[in-house]
């Protein structure tokens, strides 16, 4: 395995891992099925490229139409895209999350989704359109060449801190009373409203913080492929996490660790591997990935709904074992 | 206006409830004392639990005035009329299945320094003493409800008993000034239901104002101080059970068909 392949196939995991994290804060822990998910990736990558390229009108550049261009060193590119991934999840929020019933929501998200990409699309004064941004600048390029294997190191490093950073932050919110009470509201809205909980505020503070971290995986990923384009964000992309975290399990953040690197990474490199086969029609390997994750999902939610890692049963110190499991034991 | 001590702990001013038309709530205007048990019955589809629910604040009003404890609470949301100290329960169980039996309590408690963003991120040595206050009381609640050995169970794995008092336990994690209860004891094994009147029972005597939904008379006439009785979004009577039995109206409205 040469070195490049292990970076790609490295990074894409830690943006995967990322994504899944900050999805499971909202799916797993606070029951938001966020079918727009993709939006806030995507957000990050856009604005991590316009604050990383220079105008525009500068000499390279000249072929695609963008707004801004700041030419901003890195990590602003990185802490912009997580900033405008959180920014977007306000309005969204705001028109979503209020008013609307869940499985509402859901759909309103999808279609969020949908009129985002197509906007982007052809618009192409905003974020030069279908062709998307290219020769987008990589952190530190001008310190080291990107073209070397230490250069792949410097990036797998980059991205697996803020991996750990978004670990941590995601264990502290899962862990505290805070993550308790979103528990609570996935689980029985009404009756959190009951004692005291404002379900407002609390899917507003995470759809937020999910945007951002979310925001975040995009600004890592525009930055080591150095383009970015409607069609890489397409809401079916949203599925595939929504798989990830369903398998690797519901409301774990290790389990949605698992589920990136099950379902998005592994199906990426098992189609990789199988498209070498030449078996049928060249489609049919990737229109088969579909077909595998569409059963992949039904078969977990019909025969292991927990997942690989479930949720786990938070036990205080000085309390009794669960009587469930010692009738069981016994 | 200044909650008055020996005022009523809640007042109704022509509260009104329609959806769409339909006046399932019709001006009903009453006064909760302090320190009872009130008991609110009436033949199916009469308004009361629609009328607890506008009261808790889980429907908003479309018209009318409610005072609790002397403030106008009319505008105030559900979840900060349950931060004021004015909890309801529910009709069908509404645990929350996937929190353990004690998480269910510990997940109430109101002013937690951990239970915000902020807090969550200070990390677990900002809470762990306000946690560790909350797990006593919590098990203490639990002691005195009996249900000590399932604390670390799921709650979604609990008997229909045990979810109610589970639901009555999680309201007292409040501290409420009043609890709304919308039938606390339907479905409920009769022996849980022995229970449930005696833990009542003991709250009344500790000060706490309750207000209660129920269907069987019986379970009303041993437990509440003083009745209302809704027919058709309307109070067509109030009075102790005994007096009731003996108005004719209400006799032909509610306690015969």
């Amino acid at each position: 395995m040469n070195t490049y392949y292990a970076a790609n196939l490295l990074i894409f995991a830690g943006v995967d891992i990322i994504a899944c994290i900050a999805l499971n804060l909202q799916f797993g822990v606070s029951g938001i099925v966020n079918f727009s998910f993709i939006v806030f990736q995507a957000a990050g990558a856009y604005a991590a490229a316009v604050l990383s390229m220079p105008p525009d009108t500068a000499a390279d550049y000249s072929f695609q139409i963008y707004v801004g261009g700041y030419q901003l060193p890195f990590p602003l590119p990185w802490i912009g895209g997580a900033v405008v991934g959180g920014l977007l999840a306000i309005p969204i929020g705001i028109v979503v999350l209020r008013k609307l019933r869940s499985d509402y929501q859901a759909i309103a998200l999808l279609v969020t989704s949908i009129i985002a990409n197509t906007v982007i699309t052809n618009a192409r004064p905003f974020l030069n359109g279908a062709a998307g941004l290219a020769l987008v600048p990589q952190p530190f390029q001008d310190q080291i060449d990107t073209a070397t294997d230490t250069y792949q190191y410097v990036y797998i490093g980059l991205t697996a801190v803020a991996v750990a950073i978004v670990w941590f932050v995601a264990a502290r919110i899962v862990n505290s009373p805070f993550g308790r009470s979103l528990r609570a509201m996935r689980d029985h809205e009404l009756a959190a409203t009951a004692i005291g909980k404002n379900p407002v505020a609390l899917k507003m503070t995470i759809f937020i913080v999910g945007g951002a971290i979310a925001g975040l995986s995009g600004a890592i990923l525009v930055g080591f492929l150095q383009v970015w384009a409607p069609s890489t964000w397409l809401y079916p992309e949203t599925i595939i996490l929504f798989a990830a975290v369903i398998v690797g399990g519901r409301g774990n953040n290790l389990g949605a660790i698992l589920g990136a690197l099950l379902v998005p990474v592994g199906f990426e490199e098992v189609t990789r591997l199988l498209i070498r086969l030449n078996i049928g029609p060249p489609n049919l390997i990737p229109a088969l990935e579909w077909v595998l994750i569409g059963l992949f999902i039904l078969g977990f939610l019909w025969f292991r709904p927990e997942g690989v890692r479930p949720e786990p049963r938070r036990v205080f110190e000085g309390s009794p074992e669960p009587e469930v499991e010692r009738v069981r034991a016994a | 206006m200044s909650a008055q001590p020996d005022g009523p702990m809640l007042v109704a001013e022509d509260v009104r409830r329609s959806f769409e038309g339909m006046h399932a709530v019709d001006g009903v205007s009453l006064d909760v004392p302090r320190g009872e048990i009130t008991g609110l019955i009436g033949p199916n589809g009469a308004g009361k639990s629609t009328f607890l629910a506008v009261l808790a604040g889980t429907l908003p009003a479309s018209g009318g005035r409610i005072t609790f404890d002397g403030e106008d609470i009319t505008r105030v949301p559900a979840y900060a009329r349950a931060r004021r100290g004015l909890v309801r329960t529910f009709q069908l169980p509404s645990e929350f299945a996937k929190l353990t039996v004690l998480e269910n309590l510990l997940v109430a408690a109101p002013r937690h320094r951990g239970d915000s963003l902020l807090g969550a991120l200070m990390g677990k040595r900002y809470w762990i003493a306000d946690e560790k206050r909350l797990v006593e009381e919590a098990r203490g609640l639990l002691h005195r409800f009996g249900m000590s050995a399932k604390e670390s169970d799921y709650a979604g794995m609990m008997s229909g008993g045990q979810k109610r008092l589970i639901e009555i336990m999680r309201a007292l994690m409040l501290h409420p000034r009043c609890l709304l209860l919308d039938e606390p004891m339907s479905g409920v094994h009769p022996r849980v239901i022995e229970e449930i009147q005696h833990y009542l029972r003991a709250l009344r005597a500790e000060g706490l104002t309750i207000v209660m939904v129920e269907h069987e008379l019986h379970l009303v006439e041993q437990l509440c101080d003083s009745v209302f009785v809704m027919a058709q979004g309307k109070l067509i009577g109030s009075g102790t059970m005994a007096s009731l039995r003996r108005q004719r109206e209400i006799v032909d409205a509610y306690l015969v068909g």
